[in-house]
């Protein structure tokens, strides 16, 4: 229920002040500068300016990190679009459409709706949050270790099945990804897959992994290509073009009212929930789509698929911290430490107490919206001019950046000699139609799987019966197999019943 | 009655990634069955193991049945080879040459070998990016980074 008297007292916490507003611009553009360059990560960004924040009170630290947070969530998707480098985890979908886009020369287009869809999203995410805050933690309470495990093969499955023809292949590259992702000290105490390298024994470095198999392959594939868009008159940047494809992402409200309600209740899991929602959403909006053949070469529907559900994902982990004081990701772990930084405990007990800090955290989220698209519309167009760039030229420096990157979020040189074997390792996949989306998300949770397999294990007694007592387990399960097998059964049926009708 | 199409060379390769992922696979699960065959330690790694075997021999038979299937064009390996090569020279080489003069050399050949035949091009685009990102990096991050004419740290 909407509590109307601390509703008025966090408006009011909001604008009685212009104060308030002024670190949202820099937050704002902070995001956006590290979300958009590879390798720079939204919660690096945040850690760096966490200090900062001593200097302001809970309100004006809460409001900055969280612009930086939006900033940061659209920022991932302007790399994805141009080069094919999804900033982060959530924005791998992103890329499987936005990328196909800029090299038919719709850079424009995909940079505009990707802004279109991520603003509304957000709006609509934290509009849900407003109301749905509680039954949200609610709802997040009731997931355990066997739900979280489903969860994360679900992700995987469902990947693996956008891979076409060759299923199996994909469903290999998923599964080999999430051994990847065990590599190093297992809950068990020993070492696997090391072969006796230090550097391994907290395992394969999964953000550098997933640059070097979605960029560096892809950009040793480019190496016979002069310009990314290769006809000239498509190279062209325009900020007209560019608005109205943000104003086009308005012809989608299915698309993004399905993303927005994945994004939220998926983003809300913790660890998984923002890496999941982008490809769920991107995936089911394909199975609905009319002409699903048309995914993957560049539909805007699935660049608005992506964006709509990575952007609410803010919102759902931002129910999990504020309600349960549980950080979903490395973003939301620095905002929790924030609220440390001013002894503020998240929790119900937050909730309950402080709710006009919780509704002007809400509401502040709204207005950075509406601040991302102004920023946004300014800052697109500089970073669409990539296009203009000879390909020996963006190459050998995307490469650099990849490598720099790495060893900025590993702090030795395990993250540039990850990025260098997985370069390799995803041109072959590529190559020979391996699902290189499905092998990543494995590498990216295959560490989780594992615990939340023994967690489960360990709270079972080693009974099966156990699972019969979680129905959202079987709920999950049962999702699995529809999504994996629900639309051969139907031709089946249909072909069946066709049959029948013919005799 | 008609002869069976013969493999293409593409055909080889495609089998020859499958045995060598499979190779993998198998190594790993023997790896972690060596370092401890507790329940805990197999719990993901084993039916994982199983499950891409037999997904492997399912992959493998349809490749050798749908042999005569049309080939996708593909872009020459040899023109890809000189890139992995000199990518995989500069990350190797990071520890000793620093970020700083590694990515110029590195920028630079590629320049080099990629048709940029204007010197003062090849050495100007290969310092300024090269110093910039080093720099950038330097101050950004929390660690020292490996450098050699540069300061590790700003």
């Amino acid at each position: 229920m909407v509590d109307f008297e601390a509703l008025n007292s966090g408006l009011s916490l909001l604008f009685t002040s212009f104060t308030p507003w002024l670190i949202v611009i820099p937050g704002i553009l902070i995001g956006l500068t590290f979300g958009a360059i590879p390798g720079l990560q939204i919660s690096m960004a945040m850690a760096i300016f966490l200090p900062v924040t001593l200097y302001m009170n809970f309100m004006q630290a809460m409001l900055f990190l969280t612009a930086i947070f939006t900033g940061g969530s659209f920022g991932g998707s302007i790399p994805a679009i141009l080069m094919n480098i999804p900033g982060t985890s959530s924005a791998i979908a992103t890329a499987f459409d936005g990328y196909p886009m800029s090299r038919k020369g719709e850079h424009n287009i995909a940079l505009g709706i990707a802004l279109g869809s991520s603003c509304i999203a957000v709006i609509i995410g934290y509009s849900m949050l407003f109301f749905l805050i509680s039954p949200i933690s609610e709802l997040v309470l009731r997931l355990g270790p066997a739900e979280m495990a489903a969860v994360i093969i679900w992700g995987i499955t469902l990947i693996a099945s956008l891979s076409g023809a060759e299923v199996t292949k994909g469903v290999i590259a998923g599964l080999i990804g999430l051994l990847v992702g065990t590599v190093g000290f297992g809950e068990a105490g020993v070492a696997r897959g090391t072969m006796g390298s230090v550097y391994l024994l907290d395992g394969i470095p999964a953000i550098p992994a997933m640059m070097g198999m979605f960029a560096a392959s892809e950009l040793f594939k480019l190496v016979n290509t002069k310009y990314l868009v290769a006809d000239s008159s498509a190279r062209k940047v325009s900020v007209k073009v560019i608005f109205a494809s943000f104003k086009r992402a308005v012809r989608y409200p299915w698309v993004i009212l399905r993303g927005s309600f994945i994004g939220v209740f998926v983003g809300a899991v913790p660890g998984i929930g923002s890496s999941v929602a982008n490809l769920l959403s991107y995936i089911t909006t394909k199975r609905k789509h009319k002409e699903p053949e048309s995914f993957g070469k560049g539909n805007p529907a699935g660049v608005i698929a992506s964006e709509a559900a990575n952007s609410t994902s803010e919102a759902g982990s931002m129910a999990t911290l504020l309600a349960l004081g549980i950080p979903g990701g490395g973003a939301t772990a620095v905002m929790l430490a924030a609220f440390a930084m001013h002894n503020i405990t998240g929790g119900p007990q937050f909730i309950r107490e402080q709710t006009d800090i919780v509704y002007a955290i809400i509401f502040a989220n709204l207005g950075q919206a509406c601040l991302l698209i102004a920023l946004g519309l300014v800052f697109i167009p500089l970073l669409a001019n990539i296009v203009k760039v000879p390909m020996n030229y963006l190459i050998p420096s995307v490469l650099s950046l990849a490598v720099f990157g790495a060893f900025g979020l590993t702090g030795n040189m395990a993250g540039p000699a990850t990025v260098m074997v997985f370069a390799i390792i995803g041109w072959l996949f590529k190559r020979f139609d391996y699902s290189v989306p499905a092998a990543v998300i494995g590498i990216l949770l295959g560490g989780m799987a594992e615990s939340n397999l023994i967690y489960s294990y360990q709270i079972s007694g080693a009974q099966w019966s156990y699972l019969l007592e979680r129905p959202i387990t079987i709920g999950i399960i049962v999702l699995l197999f529809v999504s994996l097998m629900g639309g051969k059964l139907v031709n089946m049926l249909s072909s069946n019943v066709s049959a029948q009708a013919d005799a | 009655m008609t002869k069976p199409a013969r493999f293409t060379i593409h055909q080889k390769s495609d089998l020859g990634v499958l045995l060598a992922l499979l190779c993998l696979v198998l190594w790993y699960f023997w790896d972690a069955y060596t370092a401890s065959s507790h329940v805990l330690n197999l719990i993901l790694i084993m039916p994982v193991t199983l499950i891409v075997l037999v997904l492997c021999v399912i992959e493998f038979i349809s490749q050798i049945s749908h042999r005569d299937r049309e080939q996708p064009e593909l872009d020459p390996v040899k023109s890809i080879v000189p890139v992995v090569s000199l990518f995989a020279g500069y990350v190797i080489t990071l520890p000793w040459l620093g970020f700083d003069v590694g990515t110029f050399l590195f920028i630079s050949l590629f320049l080099w070998f990629h048709g940029e035949r204007r010197w003062q091009w090849v050495l100007g685009y290969g310092l300024c990016a090269a110093t910039l990102m080093a720099l950038f990096f330097s101050a950004m991050l929390p660690y020292p980074m490996p450098m050699l004419l540069l300061a590790t740290d700003y």
